[in-house]
């Protein structure tokens, strides 16, 4: 049982038996002014507003010890995010400042500072984005975005950024002469598709193998489905998911990130008029992200 | 030369540490996974001279292996390197038993200073520990502080080789023991050193052992091998 947990359980028993104790007074408070109308209502009134008072207390003590653990949790991430690929970079700086490094090993330290930096900038942009998912709801830019071409390019980012082979992550096939245009920022829809594929890889506790589709699911709207062989996740946890600093940990795996990635998915999903959801048969049973997106009317 | 055990599941620093590490000469291996490192040194526990422990670990996380290793009795020392540097961090580092903690990003000297601080104690300690110590063998004890071997009433002041050798022989009792080993692990000479010097030390020494040093029952030679001690 965590602190908070523990913390949580305390809170409720203290207000569980403080309304009982107001019950307790009310009762008795009733016995004694039975027939004496005025102070009988006003006592009641009084006892059920402390009574109302108290629990509503109790429920946002316990919501706002939840959210301060969730920031907790959430910046020990982001320290770590931050911290790690940057004393990578300062390791390997060192090393090649101060030891007989051949030219092989040096080409392939400046391949890992390069990928450390690209892990840095990534946890970078996807705090500054989550800052600006909470203040903006309006796009900025609007154009039309080919949605296949932009997940075929996110599948090939995606497994460079994690080393993957070819078929790790695959489009499935599609009508070459259907085209799948929707109105939106082409950046913002490139982090929103980058962080569903980022989650299935990382979420996969095997070799990955990532399916995506990019659909038009009805004259209307646009799908972009990721289908991952990974954890899984439990019924109780799929709305939760997507809730800013949540962080989601399946028993016997851990899975390093900020917490940000699909709030984020969200709030550009809800920005470009459309939404996100998740499927999953339970845990150990793989999942499915749906991105689903209005198509342009041009 | 030493060997470490660095438990990191961040690739790229594990292969940045076991490359300076290498480079200093040390013998290093590498565990992702916590619950994997506390096996592997409970099962091999005379193995590692220091263990570089991150915190943030997948199936056991680092405070978590160094309270069990030192649960079990295993005191190898342990460095511990983590992002985690909030004061409260490095105090449930030491709390779990953690002989040094260093936050990342960290200093490739100070991290090496710091881990050769630690396996010089640990050297010291076990040269203490040697310097004080007896063996007990066939109704004979061999005082390794005062290099003098104890045959009831007699005692035989021994030089520092003849001692070591002893030492190693009653140390691999039953086993035989090759030349080569004799003149490389006791001795630290190179294996084309003449190997007869070993014959006039196995004399000697069954002089002191031997009750007919010309019927040898301790002291064997094994043809071909070298010596074993038996007792």
């Amino acid at each position: 049982m965590t602190r908070r947990q523990t913390a949580s359980i305390v809170v409720v028993v203290l207000c569980v038996i403080l309304v009982a104790a107001a019950i307790t007074l009310n009762i008795g408070w009733i016995l004694v002014n039975g027939r004496r109308v005025a102070p009988l209502v006003l006592g009641v009134i009084t006892f059920a507003l402390i009574i109302a008072g108290l629990i509503v207390y109790t429920v946002f003590l316990v919501r706002e010890m939840g959210i301060t653990e969730q920031q907790d949790s959430f910046l020990n991430s982001v320290t770590h995010e931050l911290k790690t690929p940057i004393a990578s970079i300062r390791l390997y700086l060192e090393t090649l400042q101060s030891r007989e490094v051949g030219d092989a090993q040096r080409k392939e330290f400046y391949r890992i500072m390069l990928q450390d930096a690209d892990r840095l900038q990534h946890t970078v942009e996807q705090v500054l984005r989550a800052g600006h998912a909470r203040q903006k709801r309006k796009l900025d830019h609007r154009a039309p975005v080919d949605l296949v071409w932009l997940v075929q390019e996110c599948i090939d980012t995606a497994r460079m950024r994690h080393n993957l082979p070819a078929g790790a992550i695959t489009l499935a096939d599609h009508d070459p002469n259907a085209l799948l245009v929707v109105d939106g920022d082409v950046d913002q829809l490139r982090t929103a598709i980058l962080n569903l594929l980022d989650n299935a890889v990382k979420y996969s506790s095997e070799a990955p193998q990532v399916a995506v589709q990019a659909v038009g699911a009805t004259p209307d709207t646009a799908w972009v489905r990721v289908k991952d062989a990974g954890v899984g996740i439990p019924k109780a946890q799929l709305g939760r998911i997507f809730s800013r600093f949540y962080r989601f940990q399946p028993s016997g795996f851990t899975v390093k990130g900020t917490g940000l990635g699909l709030f984020i998915v969200r709030s550009i999903a809800k920005a470009h008029g459309g939404r996100v959801f998740a499927e999953s048969l339970g845990e150990g049973k793989g999942s499915t992200f749906t991105l689903e997106l209005p198509r342009s009317r041009a | 030369m030493s060997r470490i055990l660095i438990v990191e599941d961040e690739a790229h620093l594990a292969d940045g540490l076991r490359f300076n590490l290498e480079a200093e000469g040390h013998a290093v291996d590498v565990d992702g996974d916590g619950q994997a490192a506390l096996e592997r040194l409970l099962a091999n526990r005379t193995l590692y001279d220091a263990v570089v422990l991150d915190v943030m670990l997948p199936g056991l996380n680092g405070f978590d292996v160094a309270k069990q290793l030192r649960a079990a009795g295993h005191f190898v020392p342990v460095l511990m390197l983590t992002a985690r540097s909030r004061p409260s961090d490095v105090l449930q580092g030491f709390e779990a038993g953690a002989d040094d903690y260093l936050p990342k990003p960290f200093e490739l000297q100070i991290l090496l200073a710091r881990l050769h601080g630690l396996l010089r104690r640990r050297q010291w300690m076990q040269q203490d520990q040697h310097e004080h110590e007896q063996l007990t063998f066939a109704g004979r004890t061999l005082d390794l502080e005062a290099l003098e071997l104890r045959v009831g009433d007699k005692a035989y002041q021994l030089t520092q080789m003849e001692c070591d050798l002893l030492q190693y022989l009653v140390r691999n009792v039953g086993r035989p023991v090759s030349r080569k080993a004799i003149l490389e692990d006791v001795w630290d000479l190179r294996e084309d050193t003449d190997t007869r010097a070993i014959d006039n030390f196995i004399v000697r020494l069954r002089r002191y052992l031997e009750a007919d040093p010309t019927k040898p029952k301790h002291l064997l030679t094994v043809r071909g091998v070298g010596y074993k001690f038996v007792e």
